[in-house]
């Protein structure tokens, strides 16, 4: 397996949905976003265009940054995705310098003032540092919800069909432009969309091989429709009860706090 | 296609050629600090032990153990955690050049001391006459071992930077002996001022490989701008930045006038025409050594970023 996204800049509407939803899924702190948008307006013959591009970590088959951890912190897993061992990262970086997409921030204190800086921290936050804890000091990155990916797995689910399973951006974009699946499955959906659409990587010819794609709507038809009941993981946040809640929204956090 | 603009202003790194500022501002001048101080230790170490001068190798051992690496360590993020960057602690030393560079200072560290002792001991008649031999034997086994390990330490700096891919202005094997000349360079200013000091040293000689390393200097960077303004629209943005931009100022004051115009002009005056003046030597060793910072500093500040959605125009 080697997990895979196809983003489809045609569909994507800046609703900022997918950054929203990365947030609330692992409380991430108010300076830090691990995913990200980028839009520009373009003009080709006097006919105006807006593209957008969401980027965020694209888990690089051969990775800069693990190349150039001293200490081993920045990793690849098995299954394609480059994650960071906290406990290991001294805050030396480099992999911020090394990665070409800059899609990894270092925490410093500045980055974390707390949701309502100069006021206590909500009960939100609290609950939040104790199932996610981000270390500042260290430096922090898109995982592709690697813990709900193997939540999923132990669970028999399907990452990119199931939505326990399935990245937090990818279950949260209204427009369905992100697609998420096994770039190792030629039958998978996103292998499909690869293949028929022509998806492209950014900066290909760095040798990075990313496993985050982009199509853009030039090439095949509109076959992958936002389902009706689709729902905004930024909802949480204005729930009343959040220590319930968040217990229930990710079960495979409380796993490792209780 | 032409980009007409961009909004979501606070990501403009992502279509723009952007500068690192991880590595030069904020806590980032302590890596410009630990570079020039890595520089400046390994010329002065190669030199010191080339020309038989205890006390400059004392002093470029000095630079690296207690200017060098405490700069690395307090800008780390987690300093205590610093061990894990050192082999045996971690096997990263097969791709990452930080985790050489610790392993080699951290040799350089032991062997450089072990040397400065036999050394000492030979100097001042410590060693009984018949441990002369083994001894000097081992004097010379670690001035060896630790004059390559200083050249390890100096030449790590410059591949650090030149493996990012995603500064293209680093991203070449020039770099390194960019680095490594500057630092040799350096090293011939600093044995100078030890001269100064503690006299022992033939400053003709020294002023005379001096010229000739200022202008090897001169080549190289020279040859290491113009290949870089044919690499890439990013790498020539940052050549850019660096004769026009910015931070023009640092880089023509700084690296040519003082790095090199001044310790040139010196050194000819010192060869040719002047008599010994140890003013107009502390003058131009000062200038050096403004030079070494300000190069540094030069590169650090134009590392930036190749775009990343390429279909913009660079600039």
């Amino acid at each position: 397996m080697k997990w895979g996204m196809v983003i489809d800049i045609k569909k994507c509407m800046r609703c900022h949905g997918c950054v929203a939803a990365c947030r609330v899924e692992h409380f991430l702190p108010l300076h830090i976003t691990w995913v990200k948008l980028i839009a520009y307006e373009t003009e080709d013959g006097g006919v105006l265009d807006v593209t957008t591009y969401p980027v965020r970590c694209n888990q690089c088959k051969e990775a800069p940054c693990v190349d150039v951890c001293p200490t081993g912190a920045s990793y690849q897993r098995a299954d394609g995705i480059v994650t960071i061992e906290a406990n290991k990262c001294i805050g030396c970086r480099y992999c911020v310098i090394a990665c070409p997409y800059q899609n990894r921030t270092f925490l410093r204190k500045s980055s974390d003032p707390g949701y309502f800086p100069g006021y206590p921290q909500t009960g939100y936050e609290i609950k939040g540092k104790k199932l996610y804890p981000h270390q500042r000091g260290t430096t922090t990155k898109c995982n592709f919800c690697a813990e709900k990916i193997d939540y999923g797995l132990e669970n028999g689910l399907k990452p990119g069909i199931d939505r326990d399973a399935t990245p937090a951006c990818v279950n949260t974009c209204q427009a369905r432009a992100l697609t998420f699946g096994d770039l190792n499955d030629p039958n998978s959906n996103v292998s499909r969309l690869i293949i028929q659409r022509h998806g492209k990587q950014l900066q290909a010819g760095l040798g990075t091989d990313p496993s985050v794609y982009y199509v853009d709507g030039k090439h095949g038809g509109n076959d992958n429709k936002a389902p009706e009941h689709a729902m905004t993981g930024s909802h949480i946040q204005h729930l009343s009860s959040v220590e319930d809640r968040a217990k229930e929204l990710f079960p495979w956090l409380k796993r490792d706090n209780e | 296609m032409q980009a007409r603009r961009q909004w979501i202003t606070p990501h403009e790194w992502m279509i723009k050629p952007t500068q690192q500022t991880e590595w030069i501002e904020g806590q980032g001048i302590l890596i410009w600090m630990a570079e020039v101080f890595s520089a400046l230790g390994m010329g002065l170490y190669l030199v010191s032990i080339y020309l038989d001068n205890w006390w400059g190798a004392l002093a470029a051992w000095f630079i690296i153990i207690f200017l060098k690496l405490p700069f690395h360590f307090f800008y780390l993020g987690r300093p205590w955690r610093f061990w894990r960057a050192i082999p045996p602690f971690t096997d990263a030393w097969k791709t990452s050049w930080i985790a050489r560079g610790m392993f080699f200072t951290t040799v350089f560290a032991g062997l450089a001391m072990i040397q400065l002792i036999t050394t000492y001991m030979l100097n001042h008649n410590m060693v009984s006459e018949a441990m002369i031999g083994p001894v000097t034997v081992l004097d010379y086994t670690m001035r060896l071992l630790a004059g390559l390990f200083a050249l390890l330490t100096g030449i790590y700096c410059g591949f650090v930077m030149s493996y990012c891919k995603a500064v293209p202005f680093w991203n070449t094997g020039l770099l390194p002996i960019v680095f490594v000349v500057m630092g040799i360079a350096d090293g011939l200013a600093l044995i100078l001022a030890v001269g100064l000091i503690t006299g022992g040293v033939d400053f003709h000689a020294i002023e005379y490989a001096s010229q000739w390393a200022l202008i090897l200097n001169v080549i190289l960077i020279g040859t290491y701008l113009i290949n870089a303004s044919y690499t890439s629209a990013t790498a020539e943005y940052s050549v850019m930045q660096l004769i026009r931009g910015k931070v023009a100022r640092a880089f023509w004051i700084g690296v040519i006038l003082l790095g090199i115009l001044v310790p040139l002009v010196v050194s000819l005056l010192s060869i040719f025409v002047l008599p010994f003046m140890p003013l107009l030597l502390i003058f131009a060793v000062i200038a050096h050594t403004i030079g070494a910072f300000a190069l540094k500093y030069c590169v650090l500040k134009v590392g930036i970023y190749r775009p990343i959605i390429s279909r913009v125009p660079v600039h």
